[in-house]
Protein backbone atom coordinates (compact mmCIF):
# COMPACT_ATOMS: atom_id res chain seq x y z
CA UNK A 1 0.00 0.00 0.00
CA UNK A 2 2.70 2.48 1.01
CA UNK A 3 4.84 1.74 -2.00
CA UNK A 4 1.89 2.34 -4.28
CA UNK A 5 1.00 5.54 -2.49
CA UNK A 6 4.51 6.89 -2.84
CA UNK A 7 4.31 6.28 -6.55
CA UNK A 8 1.53 8.82 -6.92
CA UNK A 9 3.13 11.41 -4.72
CA UNK A 10 1.34 10.61 -1.49
CA UNK A 11 2.82 9.56 1.81
CA UNK A 12 2.02 6.89 4.34
CA UNK A 13 3.12 7.47 7.90
CA UNK A 14 2.92 5.44 11.06
CA UNK A 15 1.58 6.71 14.35
CA UNK A 16 4.86 8.09 15.60
CA UNK A 17 5.06 10.48 12.66
CA UNK A 18 1.46 11.54 13.05
CA UNK A 19 2.05 12.37 16.70
CA UNK A 20 4.07 15.41 15.72
CA UNK A 21 1.20 16.81 13.68
CA UNK A 22 -1.82 18.29 15.42
CA UNK A 23 -5.13 17.32 13.84
CA UNK A 24 -6.97 20.54 13.01
CA UNK A 25 -10.41 19.69 14.26
CA UNK A 26 -12.27 22.47 12.54
CA UNK A 27 -10.52 22.39 9.19
CA UNK A 28 -10.81 18.67 8.53
CA UNK A 29 -13.85 17.01 7.04
CA UNK A 30 -14.24 13.58 8.54
CA UNK A 31 -16.02 10.70 6.89
CA UNK A 32 -16.30 7.42 8.76
CA UNK A 33 -15.77 4.93 5.98
CA UNK A 34 -16.66 1.84 7.90
CA UNK A 35 -16.97 0.74 11.45
CA UNK A 36 -15.74 -2.60 12.67
CA UNK A 37 -17.12 -5.53 10.78
CA UNK A 38 -17.06 -8.15 13.48
CA UNK A 39 -16.37 -8.46 17.18
CA UNK A 40 -13.31 -6.56 18.28
CA UNK A 41 -10.14 -8.59 18.26
CA UNK A 42 -7.53 -8.09 20.92
CA UNK A 43 -5.21 -10.10 18.68
CA UNK A 44 -5.67 -8.11 15.53
CA UNK A 45 -3.57 -5.03 15.71
CA UNK A 46 -3.97 -3.41 19.12
CA UNK A 47 -4.06 0.34 18.92
CA UNK A 48 -1.63 0.96 16.09
CA UNK A 49 -2.54 4.05 14.08
CA UNK A 50 -1.73 4.10 10.39
CA UNK A 51 -2.13 7.19 8.25
CA UNK A 52 -2.40 6.92 4.49
CA UNK A 53 -2.33 10.10 2.46
CA UNK A 54 -4.32 8.91 -0.51
CA UNK A 55 -4.10 12.14 -2.46
CA UNK A 56 -2.00 14.99 -1.20
CA UNK A 57 -3.47 17.43 -3.72
CA UNK A 58 -7.06 16.97 -2.57
CA UNK A 59 -6.11 16.36 1.06
CA UNK A 60 -7.69 12.91 1.18
CA UNK A 61 -6.25 11.04 4.15
CA UNK A 62 -7.25 7.69 5.66
CA UNK A 63 -6.57 7.15 9.34
CA UNK A 64 -6.70 3.54 10.55
CA UNK A 65 -6.99 2.80 14.24
CA UNK A 66 -8.07 -0.40 15.92
CA UNK A 67 -10.79 -1.77 13.67
CA UNK A 68 -11.96 1.58 12.35
CA UNK A 69 -11.08 3.88 9.51
CA UNK A 70 -11.69 7.61 9.28
CA UNK A 71 -11.32 9.53 6.02
CA UNK A 72 -10.17 13.10 6.37
CA UNK A 73 -10.29 15.83 3.72
CA UNK A 74 -7.63 18.29 4.81
CA UNK A 75 -5.21 19.75 2.29
CA UNK A 76 -3.16 21.53 4.93
CA UNK A 77 -2.63 18.43 7.01
CA UNK A 78 -1.81 16.39 3.91
CA UNK A 79 0.77 18.96 2.86
CA UNK A 80 2.34 18.99 6.31
CA UNK A 81 2.52 15.19 6.36
CA UNK A 82 4.14 15.15 2.96
CA UNK A 83 6.70 17.72 4.14
CA UNK A 84 7.31 15.77 7.33
CA UNK A 85 7.93 12.59 5.38
CA UNK A 86 10.78 14.08 3.37
CA UNK B 1 -7.49 -26.63 -7.54
CA UNK B 2 -10.86 -26.37 -5.90
CA UNK B 3 -9.75 -22.99 -4.68
CA UNK B 4 -6.17 -23.54 -3.59
CA UNK B 5 -3.94 -20.66 -4.69
CA UNK B 6 -6.64 -19.75 -7.20
CA UNK B 7 -6.01 -16.01 -7.48
CA UNK B 8 -2.78 -14.02 -7.76
CA UNK B 9 -3.08 -12.08 -4.50
CA UNK B 10 -4.40 -14.82 -2.23
CA UNK B 11 -1.79 -17.27 -3.53
CA UNK B 12 0.71 -15.13 -1.60
CA UNK B 13 -1.33 -15.35 1.61
CA UNK B 14 -1.98 -19.04 2.37
CA UNK B 15 -3.19 -18.42 5.92
CA UNK B 16 -6.21 -16.58 4.49
CA UNK B 17 -6.58 -18.77 1.39
CA UNK B 18 -9.85 -20.70 1.47
CA UNK B 19 -9.34 -23.98 -0.35
CA UNK B 20 -12.53 -26.01 -0.07
CA UNK B 21 -15.99 -25.65 1.38
CA UNK B 22 -18.30 -28.51 2.27
CA UNK B 23 -21.93 -28.41 3.44
CA UNK B 24 -24.07 -31.49 3.89
CA UNK B 25 -26.72 -33.04 6.07
CA UNK B 26 -24.66 -35.03 8.55
CA UNK B 27 -24.96 -38.72 7.64
CA UNK B 28 -24.76 -39.91 11.26
CA UNK B 29 -26.83 -37.03 12.69
CA UNK B 30 -29.36 -36.17 9.99
CA UNK B 31 -31.01 -33.53 12.18
CA UNK B 32 -27.85 -31.44 11.72
CA UNK B 33 -25.88 -29.80 8.93
CA UNK B 34 -22.09 -29.95 8.85
CA UNK B 35 -20.15 -27.14 7.24
CA UNK B 36 -16.39 -27.37 6.76
CA UNK B 37 -14.23 -24.50 5.50
CA UNK B 38 -10.64 -25.37 4.68
CA UNK B 39 -7.69 -22.97 4.67
CA UNK B 40 -3.87 -23.07 4.28
CA UNK B 41 -3.37 -25.27 1.21
CA UNK B 42 -0.85 -27.92 0.26
CA UNK B 43 0.69 -28.57 3.67
CA UNK B 44 3.61 -30.95 3.71
CA UNK B 45 3.27 -32.95 6.91
CA UNK B 46 6.95 -32.40 7.76
CA UNK B 47 6.72 -28.62 7.44
CA UNK B 48 8.41 -27.66 10.71
CA UNK B 49 9.71 -26.23 12.90
CA UNK B 50 7.00 -23.63 12.43
CA UNK B 51 4.13 -25.91 11.73
CA UNK B 52 0.94 -24.63 10.15
CA UNK B 53 -1.58 -22.57 12.12
CA UNK B 54 -4.50 -20.23 11.54
CA UNK B 55 -3.82 -16.50 11.32
CA UNK B 56 -4.28 -14.56 14.55
CA UNK B 57 -4.75 -11.51 12.35
CA UNK B 58 -7.44 -13.07 10.16
CA UNK B 59 -11.17 -13.30 10.86
CA UNK B 60 -12.62 -16.46 9.33
CA UNK B 61 -16.31 -16.49 8.49
CA UNK B 62 -18.83 -19.13 7.53
CA UNK B 63 -21.82 -17.27 6.12
CA UNK B 64 -25.31 -18.51 5.49
CA UNK B 65 -28.12 -17.02 3.43
CA UNK B 66 -31.47 -18.52 4.40
CA UNK B 67 -33.69 -15.81 2.92
CA UNK B 68 -32.82 -16.18 -0.74
CA UNK B 69 -31.29 -12.78 -1.43
CA UNK B 70 -27.71 -14.06 -1.43
CA UNK B 71 -26.79 -11.85 1.53
CA UNK B 72 -25.77 -13.45 4.79
CA UNK B 73 -28.34 -13.87 7.54
CA UNK B 74 -26.12 -15.91 9.83
CA UNK B 75 -22.37 -15.70 10.20
CA UNK B 76 -20.20 -17.96 12.32
CA UNK B 77 -17.01 -16.07 13.03
CA UNK B 78 -13.75 -17.68 14.15
CA UNK B 79 -10.86 -15.73 15.68
CA UNK B 80 -7.64 -17.41 16.71
CA UNK B 81 -4.96 -16.61 19.26
CA UNK B 82 -1.55 -18.21 19.49
CA UNK B 83 -0.06 -18.92 22.90
CA UNK B 84 3.73 -19.29 23.03
CA UNK B 85 4.85 -21.15 26.12
CA UNK B 86 8.62 -20.75 25.98
CA UNK B 87 10.14 -18.16 23.65
CA UNK B 88 13.67 -19.39 24.52
CA UNK B 89 13.46 -22.53 22.37
CA UNK B 90 13.13 -23.02 18.63
CA UNK B 91 11.09 -26.15 19.18
CA UNK B 92 7.38 -26.57 18.50
CA UNK B 93 7.39 -29.20 21.22
CA UNK B 94 9.99 -30.17 23.81
CA UNK B 95 8.68 -33.67 24.38
CA UNK B 96 5.70 -35.86 23.52
CA UNK B 97 2.42 -33.95 23.28
CA UNK B 98 0.06 -36.26 25.10
CA UNK B 99 -2.90 -33.93 25.63
CA UNK B 100 -4.22 -30.53 24.55
CA UNK B 101 -2.81 -29.06 27.78
CA UNK B 102 0.58 -30.74 27.55
CA UNK B 103 3.35 -28.48 28.87
CA UNK B 104 5.75 -29.87 26.28
CA UNK B 105 3.63 -28.37 23.49
CA UNK B 106 5.21 -24.97 23.09
CA UNK B 107 2.98 -23.24 20.57
CA UNK B 108 -0.72 -23.71 21.12
CA UNK B 109 -3.66 -22.04 19.42
CA UNK B 110 -7.11 -21.29 20.86
CA UNK B 111 -10.12 -19.64 19.30
CA UNK B 112 -13.43 -17.91 19.85
CA UNK B 113 -16.63 -18.75 17.97
CA UNK B 114 -19.21 -15.99 17.55
CA UNK B 115 -22.58 -16.34 15.86
CA UNK B 116 -23.94 -13.17 14.31
CA UNK B 117 -27.58 -13.10 13.28
CA UNK B 118 -30.60 -10.81 13.40
CA UNK B 119 -30.60 -10.97 17.19
CA UNK B 120 -27.01 -9.76 17.55
CA UNK B 121 -23.58 -11.17 18.27
CA UNK B 122 -23.43 -14.28 20.43
CA UNK B 123 -20.17 -15.74 21.66
CA UNK B 124 -20.74 -19.49 21.59
CA UNK B 125 -17.33 -20.55 22.82
CA UNK B 126 -14.05 -19.02 24.03
CA UNK B 127 -10.53 -20.37 24.52
CA UNK B 128 -11.37 -23.48 22.53
CA UNK B 129 -8.26 -25.54 21.89
CA UNK B 130 -7.02 -26.47 18.44
CA UNK B 131 -5.10 -29.75 18.20
CA UNK B 132 -1.40 -29.58 17.37
CA UNK B 133 -0.23 -30.43 13.90
CA UNK B 134 0.52 -34.11 13.47
CA UNK B 135 4.30 -34.19 13.87
CA UNK B 136 5.14 -37.86 14.21
CA UNK B 137 4.81 -40.88 16.48
CA UNK B 138 7.21 -39.54 19.11
CA UNK B 139 5.87 -35.99 19.28
CA UNK B 140 2.16 -36.61 18.77
CA UNK B 141 1.41 -40.17 19.89
CA UNK B 142 -2.21 -41.30 19.84
CA UNK B 143 -2.99 -38.30 17.66
CA UNK B 144 -6.55 -39.27 16.75
CA UNK B 145 -7.76 -40.19 20.22
CA UNK B 146 -5.69 -38.01 22.56
CA UNK B 147 -5.32 -34.85 20.49
CA UNK B 148 -7.83 -34.62 17.63
CA UNK B 149 -10.92 -36.06 19.29
CA UNK B 150 -10.62 -33.87 22.42
CA UNK B 151 -10.44 -30.87 20.08
CA UNK B 152 -14.07 -31.44 19.10
CA UNK B 153 -15.94 -28.99 21.33
CA UNK B 154 -19.59 -28.48 22.14
CA UNK B 155 -20.67 -24.85 21.92
CA UNK B 156 -23.08 -23.12 24.24
CA UNK B 157 -25.97 -23.64 21.77
CA UNK B 158 -25.25 -27.35 21.45
CA UNK B 159 -23.47 -27.13 18.11
CA UNK B 160 -20.16 -28.94 17.63
CA UNK B 161 -16.98 -27.33 16.41
CA UNK B 162 -13.48 -28.34 15.41
CA UNK B 163 -10.64 -26.20 14.10
CA UNK B 164 -7.28 -27.65 13.21
CA UNK B 165 -5.24 -29.78 10.87
CA UNK B 166 -6.86 -32.50 8.78
CA UNK B 167 -5.86 -34.69 5.86
CA UNK B 168 -6.68 -33.05 2.54
CA UNK B 169 -9.98 -34.40 1.23
CA UNK B 170 -9.98 -32.86 -2.23
CA UNK B 171 -8.49 -35.03 -4.95
CA UNK B 172 -7.38 -33.78 -8.35
CA UNK B 173 -4.74 -34.55 -10.95
CA UNK B 174 -3.26 -31.07 -10.99
CA UNK B 175 -0.10 -32.16 -12.73
CA UNK B 176 -2.01 -33.20 -15.82
CA UNK B 177 -4.79 -30.61 -15.78
CA UNK B 178 -2.43 -27.67 -15.74
CA UNK B 179 -0.20 -29.28 -18.35
CA UNK B 180 -2.42 -28.09 -21.19
CA UNK B 181 -5.50 -29.95 -19.98
CA UNK B 182 -3.86 -33.27 -20.59
CA UNK B 183 -6.21 -35.52 -18.59
CA UNK B 184 -4.18 -38.69 -18.23
CA UNK B 185 -6.97 -41.20 -18.99
CA UNK B 186 -7.59 -39.34 -22.26
CA UNK B 187 -4.13 -37.99 -23.04
CA UNK B 188 -3.97 -40.15 -26.16
CA UNK B 189 -6.72 -37.86 -27.49
CA UNK B 190 -5.22 -34.56 -26.30
CA UNK B 191 -3.83 -32.61 -29.23
CA UNK B 192 -0.44 -32.22 -27.55
CA UNK B 193 -0.41 -35.61 -25.83
CA UNK B 194 -1.26 -37.34 -29.07
CA UNK B 195 1.56 -35.53 -30.86
CA UNK B 196 3.96 -36.71 -28.16
CA UNK B 197 2.73 -40.29 -28.40
CA UNK B 198 1.14 -40.43 -24.95
CA UNK B 199 -1.18 -43.33 -24.23
CA UNK B 200 -4.05 -43.46 -21.76
CA UNK B 201 -2.92 -43.64 -18.14
CA UNK B 202 -4.50 -43.58 -14.67
CA UNK B 203 -4.87 -40.24 -12.89
CA UNK B 204 -2.32 -39.18 -10.27
CA UNK B 205 -3.61 -37.32 -7.22
CA UNK B 206 -1.58 -34.17 -6.61
CA UNK B 207 -2.94 -33.70 -3.08
CA UNK B 208 -2.05 -37.16 -1.81
CA UNK B 209 -0.28 -37.11 1.57
CA UNK B 210 -0.95 -33.40 2.06
CA UNK B 211 -2.78 -31.71 4.91
CA UNK B 212 -5.01 -28.68 5.29
CA UNK B 213 -6.52 -26.68 8.15
CA UNK B 214 -10.25 -27.11 8.68
CA UNK B 215 -12.88 -25.07 10.46
CA UNK B 216 -15.82 -27.42 10.94
CA UNK B 217 -19.14 -26.79 12.61
CA UNK B 218 -22.15 -29.06 13.05
CA UNK B 219 -25.40 -27.20 13.66
CA UNK B 220 -29.02 -28.34 14.12
CA UNK B 221 -30.83 -27.71 10.84
CA UNK B 222 -33.39 -25.51 12.55
CA UNK B 223 -30.64 -23.11 13.63
CA UNK B 224 -29.77 -22.45 9.98
CA UNK B 225 -33.04 -22.49 8.05
CA UNK B 226 -36.21 -20.41 7.99
CA UNK B 227 -39.64 -21.95 8.16
CA UNK B 228 -40.70 -23.10 4.71
CA UNK B 229 -37.22 -22.48 3.26
CA UNK B 230 -35.15 -25.66 3.56
CA UNK B 231 -32.44 -24.50 1.14
CA UNK B 232 -29.53 -22.48 2.43
CA UNK B 233 -26.71 -20.76 0.57
CA UNK B 234 -23.28 -21.11 2.19
CA UNK B 235 -19.90 -19.53 1.61
CA UNK B 236 -16.75 -18.93 3.59
CA UNK B 237 -14.71 -15.76 3.73
CA UNK B 238 -11.42 -14.63 5.26
CA UNK B 239 -10.93 -11.04 6.30
CA UNK B 240 -7.83 -8.98 7.00
CA UNK B 241 -7.40 -5.47 8.35
CA UNK B 242 -6.87 -2.88 5.65
CA UNK B 243 -3.58 -1.43 6.89
CA UNK B 244 -0.49 -3.60 7.33
CA UNK B 245 2.96 -2.27 8.13
CA UNK B 246 6.13 -4.26 8.67
CA UNK B 247 7.82 -3.20 11.89
CA UNK B 248 11.57 -3.73 11.50
CA UNK B 249 12.12 -3.42 15.25
CA UNK B 250 10.11 -6.56 15.97
CA UNK B 251 10.24 -8.14 12.54
CA UNK B 252 6.48 -8.45 12.68
CA UNK B 253 3.54 -6.97 10.85
CA UNK B 254 1.37 -4.34 12.57
CA UNK B 255 -2.24 -4.27 11.42
CA UNK B 256 -4.95 -1.69 11.80
CA UNK B 257 -8.29 -0.61 10.40
CA UNK B 258 -11.50 -2.37 9.43
CA UNK B 259 -11.50 -5.98 8.37
CA UNK B 260 -12.08 -6.50 4.66
CA UNK B 261 -12.67 -9.70 2.75
CA UNK B 262 -9.60 -11.09 0.99
CA UNK B 263 -10.84 -14.57 0.11
CA UNK B 264 -14.17 -16.29 -0.42
CA UNK B 265 -15.42 -19.64 -1.56
CA UNK B 266 -18.82 -21.09 -2.37
CA UNK B 267 -18.89 -23.66 -5.17
CA UNK B 268 -15.64 -25.47 -5.92
CA UNK B 269 -13.53 -24.38 -8.87
CA UNK B 270 -15.46 -21.18 -9.64
CA UNK B 271 -12.69 -18.67 -9.04
CA UNK B 272 -10.24 -21.33 -10.16
CA UNK B 273 -11.43 -22.05 -13.68
CA UNK B 274 -14.50 -19.90 -14.38
CA UNK B 275 -13.33 -16.41 -13.43
CA UNK B 276 -10.56 -14.95 -15.62
CA UNK B 277 -7.17 -13.95 -14.24
CA UNK B 278 -7.83 -10.24 -14.44
CA UNK B 279 -10.92 -10.48 -12.21
CA UNK B 280 -9.88 -13.13 -9.68
CA UNK B 281 -8.57 -10.79 -6.97
CA UNK B 282 -11.59 -8.49 -7.22
CA UNK B 283 -13.92 -11.48 -7.14
CA UNK B 284 -12.32 -12.57 -3.88
CA UNK B 285 -13.04 -9.15 -2.36
CA UNK B 286 -16.70 -8.96 -3.37
CA UNK B 287 -19.83 -10.28 -1.72
CA UNK B 288 -21.69 -13.02 -3.61
CA UNK B 289 -24.79 -10.92 -4.21
CA UNK B 290 -22.69 -8.80 -6.57
CA UNK B 291 -21.78 -11.73 -8.80
CA UNK B 292 -24.13 -10.82 -11.66
CA UNK B 293 -21.28 -8.74 -13.10
CA UNK B 294 -19.43 -12.01 -13.69
CA UNK B 295 -22.32 -13.83 -15.37
CA UNK B 296 -20.59 -13.85 -18.76
CA UNK B 297 -17.91 -16.15 -17.38
CA UNK B 298 -20.58 -18.69 -16.48
CA UNK B 299 -22.68 -18.18 -19.60
CA UNK B 300 -19.74 -18.75 -21.94
CA UNK B 301 -16.99 -20.43 -19.93
CA UNK B 302 -13.51 -20.46 -21.37
CA UNK B 303 -13.09 -24.14 -20.53
CA UNK B 304 -16.04 -25.11 -22.75
CA UNK B 305 -14.24 -23.53 -25.67
CA UNK B 306 -10.94 -25.17 -24.80
CA UNK B 307 -12.15 -28.77 -24.63
CA UNK B 308 -12.94 -29.12 -28.36
CA UNK B 309 -9.61 -27.49 -29.19
CA UNK B 310 -7.57 -29.66 -26.83
CA UNK B 311 -9.42 -32.82 -27.86
CA UNK B 312 -10.04 -32.43 -31.60
CA UNK B 313 -13.05 -34.37 -32.88
CA UNK B 314 -14.01 -35.58 -29.41
CA UNK B 315 -16.51 -32.86 -28.52
CA UNK B 316 -18.24 -31.88 -31.79
CA UNK B 317 -21.60 -31.12 -30.16
CA UNK B 318 -19.95 -29.00 -27.52
CA UNK B 319 -18.01 -27.17 -30.22
CA UNK B 320 -21.26 -26.36 -32.01
CA UNK B 321 -22.83 -25.17 -28.78
CA UNK B 322 -19.87 -22.92 -28.07
CA UNK B 323 -19.97 -21.57 -31.63
CA UNK B 324 -23.66 -20.75 -31.23
CA UNK B 325 -22.78 -18.48 -28.30
CA UNK B 326 -25.94 -19.59 -26.53
CA UNK B 327 -25.61 -18.82 -22.84
CA UNK B 328 -25.02 -21.82 -20.63
CA UNK B 329 -28.13 -21.41 -18.54
CA UNK B 330 -27.46 -24.88 -17.11
CA UNK B 331 -24.21 -23.72 -15.53
CA UNK B 332 -25.76 -20.45 -14.39
CA UNK B 333 -28.47 -22.42 -12.59
CA UNK B 334 -26.12 -24.95 -11.04
CA UNK B 335 -23.60 -22.39 -9.80
CA UNK B 336 -25.42 -19.06 -9.47
CA UNK B 337 -29.07 -19.59 -8.53
CA UNK B 338 -29.55 -23.24 -7.71
CA UNK B 339 -31.68 -25.61 -9.75
CA UNK B 340 -35.39 -24.74 -9.77
CA UNK B 341 -38.04 -27.37 -9.17
CA UNK B 342 -39.38 -29.16 -12.23
CA UNK B 343 -35.98 -29.65 -13.85
CA UNK B 344 -34.78 -32.72 -11.96
CA UNK B 345 -37.48 -34.99 -10.47
CA UNK B 346 -37.93 -34.51 -6.71
CA UNK B 347 -35.13 -31.99 -6.51
CA UNK B 348 -34.58 -28.28 -6.15
CA UNK B 349 -31.94 -26.16 -4.47
CA UNK B 350 -33.06 -22.87 -5.96
CA UNK B 351 -32.51 -19.94 -3.61
CA UNK B 352 -33.87 -17.11 -5.75
CA UNK B 353 -33.12 -15.11 -8.83
CA UNK B 354 -30.13 -13.22 -7.41
CA UNK B 355 -27.10 -14.67 -9.13
CA UNK B 356 -24.46 -15.49 -6.55
CA UNK B 357 -21.80 -18.11 -6.09
CA UNK B 358 -22.98 -19.95 -3.00
CA UNK B 359 -22.92 -23.63 -2.14
CA UNK B 360 -26.64 -24.41 -2.00
CA UNK B 361 -27.90 -27.16 0.25
CA UNK B 362 -31.49 -28.36 0.37
CA UNK B 363 -31.56 -29.59 3.95
CA UNK B 364 -34.83 -31.47 3.44
CA UNK B 365 -33.06 -34.11 1.35
CA UNK B 366 -31.78 -36.79 3.73
CA UNK B 367 -28.31 -38.30 3.50
CA UNK B 368 -27.99 -41.02 0.89
CA UNK B 369 -27.75 -44.62 2.02
CA UNK B 370 -25.81 -45.41 -1.14
CA UNK B 371 -23.77 -42.30 -1.90
CA UNK B 372 -22.51 -41.69 -5.41
CA UNK B 373 -19.38 -39.54 -5.67
CA UNK B 374 -20.88 -37.88 -8.74
CA UNK B 375 -23.73 -36.54 -6.60
CA UNK B 376 -26.80 -35.34 -8.49
CA UNK B 377 -25.11 -36.23 -11.79
CA UNK B 378 -24.94 -39.80 -10.53
CA UNK B 379 -28.55 -39.82 -9.34
CA UNK B 380 -27.64 -39.09 -5.71
CA UNK B 381 -29.62 -36.00 -4.74
CA UNK B 382 -27.76 -35.65 -1.41
CA UNK B 383 -24.49 -34.83 -3.14
CA UNK B 384 -22.92 -31.98 -5.07
CA UNK B 385 -24.27 -29.59 -6.28
CA UNK B 386 -26.79 -30.10 -3.51
CA UNK B 387 -24.21 -28.91 -1.02
CA UNK B 388 -20.98 -30.85 -1.13
CA UNK B 389 -19.83 -33.89 0.81
CA UNK B 390 -16.20 -34.56 1.63
CA UNK B 391 -15.93 -37.40 -0.87
CA UNK B 392 -17.80 -35.86 -3.82
CA UNK B 393 -15.82 -35.89 -7.09
CA UNK B 394 -16.42 -32.24 -7.89
CA UNK B 395 -13.72 -32.13 -10.57
CA UNK B 396 -15.41 -34.77 -12.68
CA UNK B 397 -18.88 -33.33 -12.06
CA UNK B 398 -17.88 -29.84 -13.12
CA UNK B 399 -15.77 -30.92 -16.11
CA UNK B 400 -18.64 -33.03 -17.40
CA UNK B 401 -21.12 -30.24 -16.79
CA UNK B 402 -18.96 -27.76 -18.68
CA UNK B 403 -18.52 -30.38 -21.43
CA UNK B 404 -22.26 -30.23 -21.96
CA UNK B 405 -23.71 -33.14 -20.06
CA UNK B 406 -26.08 -30.85 -18.12
CA UNK B 407 -27.13 -28.67 -21.06
CA UNK B 408 -30.15 -30.90 -21.86
CA UNK B 409 -31.63 -29.72 -18.56
CA UNK B 410 -32.44 -26.46 -20.29
CA UNK B 411 -32.50 -27.67 -23.93
CA UNK B 412 -33.79 -31.25 -24.30
CA UNK B 413 -32.97 -31.17 -28.01
CA UNK B 414 -29.25 -30.99 -27.25
CA UNK B 415 -27.40 -34.29 -27.33
CA UNK B 416 -24.17 -34.23 -25.33
CA UNK B 417 -21.08 -35.76 -26.85
CA UNK B 418 -20.44 -39.32 -25.69
CA UNK B 419 -17.16 -38.13 -24.22
CA UNK B 420 -18.93 -35.55 -22.05
CA UNK B 421 -20.28 -38.36 -19.91
CA UNK B 422 -16.91 -40.05 -19.67
CA UNK B 423 -14.38 -37.27 -19.24
CA UNK B 424 -12.61 -37.28 -15.87
CA UNK B 425 -9.19 -36.89 -14.32
CA UNK B 426 -9.48 -40.52 -13.34
CA UNK B 427 -9.44 -40.25 -9.54
CA UNK B 428 -11.59 -41.46 -6.66
CA UNK B 429 -11.43 -40.85 -2.88
CA UNK B 430 -9.10 -43.83 -2.62
CA UNK B 431 -6.53 -41.62 -4.36
CA UNK B 432 -6.15 -39.66 -1.11
CA UNK B 433 -4.39 -42.35 0.89
CA UNK B 434 -6.30 -41.53 4.08
CA UNK B 435 -9.89 -42.60 4.80
CA UNK B 436 -12.59 -40.14 5.74
CA UNK B 437 -14.15 -40.44 9.18
CA UNK B 438 -17.70 -41.66 9.72
CA UNK B 439 -18.31 -38.88 12.23
CA UNK B 440 -17.60 -35.22 12.77
CA UNK B 441 -15.33 -33.66 11.52
CA UNK B 442 -15.39 -36.30 8.74
CA UNK B 443 -12.09 -35.28 7.08
CA UNK B 444 -9.36 -37.78 7.81
CA UNK B 445 -6.61 -37.76 10.43
CA UNK B 446 -3.77 -35.58 9.13
CA UNK B 447 -0.66 -37.22 7.77
CA UNK B 448 2.33 -37.00 10.10
CA UNK B 449 5.73 -35.79 9.04
CA UNK B 450 7.62 -38.87 10.17
CA UNK B 451 5.70 -41.41 8.12
CA UNK B 452 4.81 -39.14 5.20
CA UNK B 453 7.48 -36.44 5.02
CA UNK B 454 6.77 -35.63 1.38
CA UNK B 455 4.01 -36.16 -1.10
Amino acid sequence: MLKGAAGVGAAGLAASALASVALPAAAATRTPVRTKQGPSSENAGGEAIVVHVRDAASGEIDVFRGTTQIRLHDRDLAARLVRASR
Amino acid sequence: MSSHREAPEISKDPVADSTDLYAFVSPDKPETVTIIANYIPLQSAAGGPNFYEFGDDVIYDIRIDNFGNSKWDITYQFQFSTVLGNPETFLYNTGPITSLTSSSWNRKQVYTVTRIDSTGEHVLGKNLACPPCNIGPLSTPDYATKLAQPAVHTLSDGSKVFAGQRAEGFYVDLGSIFDLGNLRPFQNLNVFGKADGFSSAPGVNATKLLNVHSIAIQVPIGRLTRKGRPTIGVWTAANRQRARIHDPQTGRVVTSGPFEQVSRLGNPLVNEVIIAMGDKDRWNALQPHKDSQFTHYFANPELAGLLPVLYPGVFPHLAALVASKKPRADLEAILLTGIPSGIIPNFSNFTGTVQADMLRLNTSIPPSKSPNILGVLGGDLAGFPNGRRVFDDVVTVEVRAVAGVTYPLIDPKFTPDAAAGEVSDGLTPSSLGMPFLDEFPYLGVPFDGYHDPSS
